[in-house]
């Protein structure tokens, strides 16, 4: 039947063609392409030439440019004309002039210092062990002027790290940046909203606006001086013990920072400030605009060009009752903590905007002393119900708050405090659902939106859709906002709207920083592969997207991967956590492993039992997850994690689900590593989707390792699926239960979803169907007949001896004979 | 009559087998003996179309399109 000719290249290499030298065509093809191959390299070679010339002609210090081996490789950004400083050797930071990127030698001596200054000015885009990338972004920039940096400040302490003097084309970007952004402000005071600035000039700009100027309530123009940090100590803070007042040393450590004024409102605050001498008493011009006009006015300004800050002043807010909070004594905030809460009320007054902390890391800790130093009325909002009594619980244990004053409002509890203010503490979509809601919730929205809030806590921000967020906020009053989160980013451009509805970037942590200093637990990552067996990558060939998804997730040597690695790490005494975005999968694993797993259709009380048991049951040392666990779920004992299935290429939940194990408890244990395991389907589009997912966490400085074998796997005991008769029943029962259960798949505790836990969907579906129907059907059906069970179950054991349907009784051989027959009937039929 | 074909024999890992069998599906018309998991005849005039494909299969296997944005 089939002679393979004199020539048999055994592989699809480039060369093979040539070896058949009777096909005529095909050699020519291998020849056109190798010819055209070898043009390219030589168009290559040639235009890293006149390239070079080019530039060199265009260049006035032509003689500076120096050409090596490496010269060709940097094309236009070759920067070898611009002469390094004499002593460039004491400094640690390179810039590309055109696209405002700083790269920082990490190695430096005088690295620390350079880098708390660019974390100030610029936006960390790679953190790798020994090379940062910074790059100054418009927003970056924004949020340097919003903690009192002065463009001067910022030109000169560039220069001053850089090892070439600085580049006009920066130093333009810098003032033109700076002039626009930051110099107004929205201040509430006395629950007034005025616009005010340091610059008569520009507000004289504003009020010509004709949009603005009518806003304006007249007769309202103020001038006052600016406060400075004065007396105020963020509580928790080395400093904070003890004296309350004057704290020089803290003064010092953020004058640099701070906007030029020494001399404050009160008399109380008259701290001097023995840097900042020379301009005395700023004077701050203000006029007052209506309530109801604040959102156009903030708008209008960012059109012309002078986008708002909003600050409050809550140290002379008397309208507000104060709230009896401090954190407890013995709390001490860590130093990273601590800097990033200096940005926030740099000048005495809160400003609202964003820090950024690694998972673990003490978020919630940041936001508590937040509110500890605001004392005001706190609305805490949060992703879940779970995470709203992990909120509570967090303020009793580090706080001194009374109990009563700090209430939940949930789907389960509507409670309000006792006193005059307090907190609250609830969910994104308990305060913008917009569908009907219970008398009780009623009650509930309207107690919140008739009061007047001191800080909004926003918690997980990255996960809030600006829509949503434009409804919290209008529906919600609060002085200033304060979002946290660890991955301020999204795959979609959404993230950038977040600048103006809560504000900047405060504060950025370096993820490899806080690991060394052992503040969250250091991680080896590896991201395992695993080769499809053939009949399911023949099944995923010809599945559609969604079936793929579930065929990569089921993938059988992934299920003996992570059998393995269990089985490995629960002998070793870790705690596992398996993270699966596909619900069928996740099922099946857990059902065939025997582990504990938690979704979101596990009920409330289910799951509390089920993390209790988890974090003290020594028997139980796994659970499976669901993406109801990417975020905001505190399990300090996890010390291994493992994810068999994500969703699609999110850098932000992949950096979620490694947020899970750093804060692991055993951090500081002599040798401790947290694992990270990311198991993948070899030849599917896992492969291009982890490599993507992984981004985020290589610019971290994390680094993968890739295992493409797992060491006497074939041993484990139990291995499930060993047979090739157990992976085609496996695959067989995947596509049926797939199938038939399409609606069962979906995840029904979406965030946004619904509240409080799961089962929504399917107490709605009950509703529906509660009602008297008429319909058509046979008695079979009735009767239970037709149900597919009874197919099912016969079918199980005929998949087990794999018997052929009928018309499938023929070998290979047969079918192609047939095959040709047919062909040859079309042929004739064709034909006539 | 016996009929000859002239034939490659190619040896590549099980997935990108399957690669090819999916391909060969739609008409039959490059694979002439499936031997095992790893080899496989196929027509000679066939293979430069055969790899073309193949490498067009693989690039969408590992850049595919966003089936979807990001959902929450």
């Amino acid at each position: 039947m089939s002679t393979p000719g004199p020539a048999t290249p055994r592989s699809l290499e480039s060369d093979v063609m040539s070896d058949a030298d009777d096909v005529d065509e095909d050699v020519d093809e291998a020849q056109k392409e190798r010819e055209a191959m070898l043009a390219k390299e030589a168009d290559d070679f040639v235009n890293k030439f006149t390239l070079g010339k080019r530039l060199q002609s265009d260049d006035k210090g032509k003689e500076l440019r120096r050409y090596d081996a490496a010269t060709g490789f940097f094309r236009k950004r070759d920067y070898s004309q611009i002469p390094l400083k004499p002593n460039h050797q004491q400094c640690p930071l390179w810039i590309d002039p055109e696209n405002f990127t700083i790269i920082l030698e990490r190695f430096h001596p005088a690295a620390q210092k350079a880098t708390d200054f660019l974390t100030t000015i610029a936006e960390p885009r790679s953190r790798p062990t020994f090379l940062h990338e910074y790059v100054l972004t418009m927003h970056s920039l924004y949020a340097a002027v919003s903690v009192g940096l002065r463009p001067k400040d910022i030109i000169d302490t560039l220069d001053r790290f850089l090892k070439t003097p600085l580049p006009p084309a920066v130093r333009m970007k810098i003032e033109e940046t700076t002039k626009k952004y930051g110099k107004v402000k929205l201040v509430l005071k006395k629950n007034k909203y005025y616009v005010e600035s340091v610059d008569a000039k520009i507000l004289q700009i504003l009020l010509k606006d004709e949009v603005i100027g009518a806003l304006r309530v007249h007769g309202s123009d103020t001038t006052s001086f600016a406060p400075t940090m004065g007396g105020l100590v963020i509580p928790g803070t080395q400093n904070a013990a003890g004296v309350h007042q004057a704290n020089l040393k803290q003064q010092d450590k953020k004058s640099d920072e701070e906007q030029g004024a020494t001399a404050s409102e009160g008399d109380l605050f008259a701290t001097l400030n023995e840097e900042e001498d020379d301009d005395d008493k700023e004077a701050v011009h203000a006029f007052e605009i209506l309530d109801n006009s604040v959102e156009t006015v903030q708008k209008r300004c960012l059109d012309i060009g002078f986008p708002i800050l909003e600050e409050y002043d809550f140290r002379n807010d008397d309208v507000n009752p104060n709230l009896e909070i401090d954190l407890r004594p013995n709390t001490q905030i860590r130093p990273y903590q601590e800097k990033s809460l200096s940005k926030m009320f740099g000048n005495g007054r809160a400003k609202s905007g964003i820090i950024v902390l690694p998972c673990g890391a003490g978020k919630t800790l940041v936001g508590i002393t937040a509110a500890c130093t605001i004392k005001k009325g706190v609305i805490v909002l949060c992703t879940s119900s779970m995470s709203v009594q992990q909120w509570r619980q967090e303020f009793l244990k580090w706080s001194n708050i009374n109990p009563d004053d700090i209430a939940i409002f949930t789907a389960e509890s509507k409670n309000k405090f006792s006193s005059s203010t307090g907190i609250i503490v609830t969910t994104y979509s308990m305060v913008t659902n917009s569908r009907e809601r219970s008398h009780d919730s009623k009650k509930m929205m309207d107690f919140l939106r008739g009061r007047e809030w001191g800080l909004m806590l926003l918690d997980e921000v990255h996960v809030v859709p600006a829509e949503m967020f434009r409804r919290v906020i209008s529906s919600i009053k609060s002085h200033s906002k304060l979002g946290l989160t660890a991955t301020l980013l999204r795959e979609d451009d959404k993230i950038s709207d977040l600048n103006f509805l809560i504000g900047p970037k405060l504060y950025e942590a370096n993820w490899m920083e806080l690991s060394q200093q052992g503040h969250i637990a250091k991680v080896q990552c590896a991201e395992v592969w695993c080769p499809m067996p053939t009949e399911f990558y023949d099944q995923y060939l010809r599945a559609d997207g969604r079936m793929k998804r579930t065929l990569y997730a089921m993938n059988p040597r992934k299920f003996q991967a992570c059998q393995y690695l269990i089985n490995y790490h629960e002998k070793r005494g870790d705690k596992i956590i398996v993270f699966s975005d596909e619900l069928y999968s996740l099922k099946q694993y857990a059902l065939k492993l025997k582990k504990v797993f938690i979704y979101g259709g596990t009920s409330q009380s289910e799951r509390m039992h089920v993390l209790e048991n988890f974090q003290h049951n020594p028997d139980v040392n796994t659970l499976f997850l669901s993406k109801i666990g990417d975020t905001s779920l505190d399990l300090p004992e996890a010390t291994c994690l493992i994810q068999i299935s994500s969703h699609f290429g999110s850098r932000r939940q992949e950096a979620q689900r490694l947020g899970r194990i750093l804060r692991a408890k055993r951090r500081n244990d002599e040798g401790f590593n947290a694992f990270f395991y990311s198991l993948v389907s070899k030849d599917t589009q896992e492969m291009y989707y982890s490599s993507k997912r992984q981004a985020f966490l290589v610019d971290q400085g994390y680094a993968f390792k890739v295992i493409t074998q797992l060491a006497n796997i074939e041993q484990t005991p139990d291995l499930a699926f060993s047979t090739p008769q157990e992976m085609r029943e496996l695959l067989q029962r995947t596509l049926v239960d797939n199938d038939k259960g399409v609606e069962e798949d979906v995840e029904t505790d979406d965030l946004f979803g619904k509240v409080g836990g799961g089962g929504g969907r399917r107490k709605k579906g009950n509703g529906g169907l509660a009602g008297v129907r008429r319909m058509a059907g046979t008695l079979g059906e009735l009767s239970g007949g037709q149900d597919m069970a009874y197919i099912e179950q016969n079918k199980a054991a005929n998949k087990a001896l794999k018997k052929p349907k009928k018309g499938e009784n023929q070998s290979a051989f047969f079918k192609k004979l047939q095959r040709e027959k047919e062909k040859a009937k079309q042929a004739t039929r064709a034909a006539k | 009559m016996v009929r000859a074909i002239r034939g490659v024999l190619i040896e590549c890992e099980p997935a990108i087998k399957s690669i090819i069998v999916h391909l060969d599906s739609a008409n039959n018309d490059i694979i002439i003996e499936d031997l095992d998991e790893q080899h496989l005849v196929v027509k000679e005039n066939m293979v430069h179309v055969l790899k073309q494909k193949l490498e067009d299969r693989l690039k969408e296997t590992y850049r595919p399109e966003e089936p979807l944005a990001d959902s929450d």
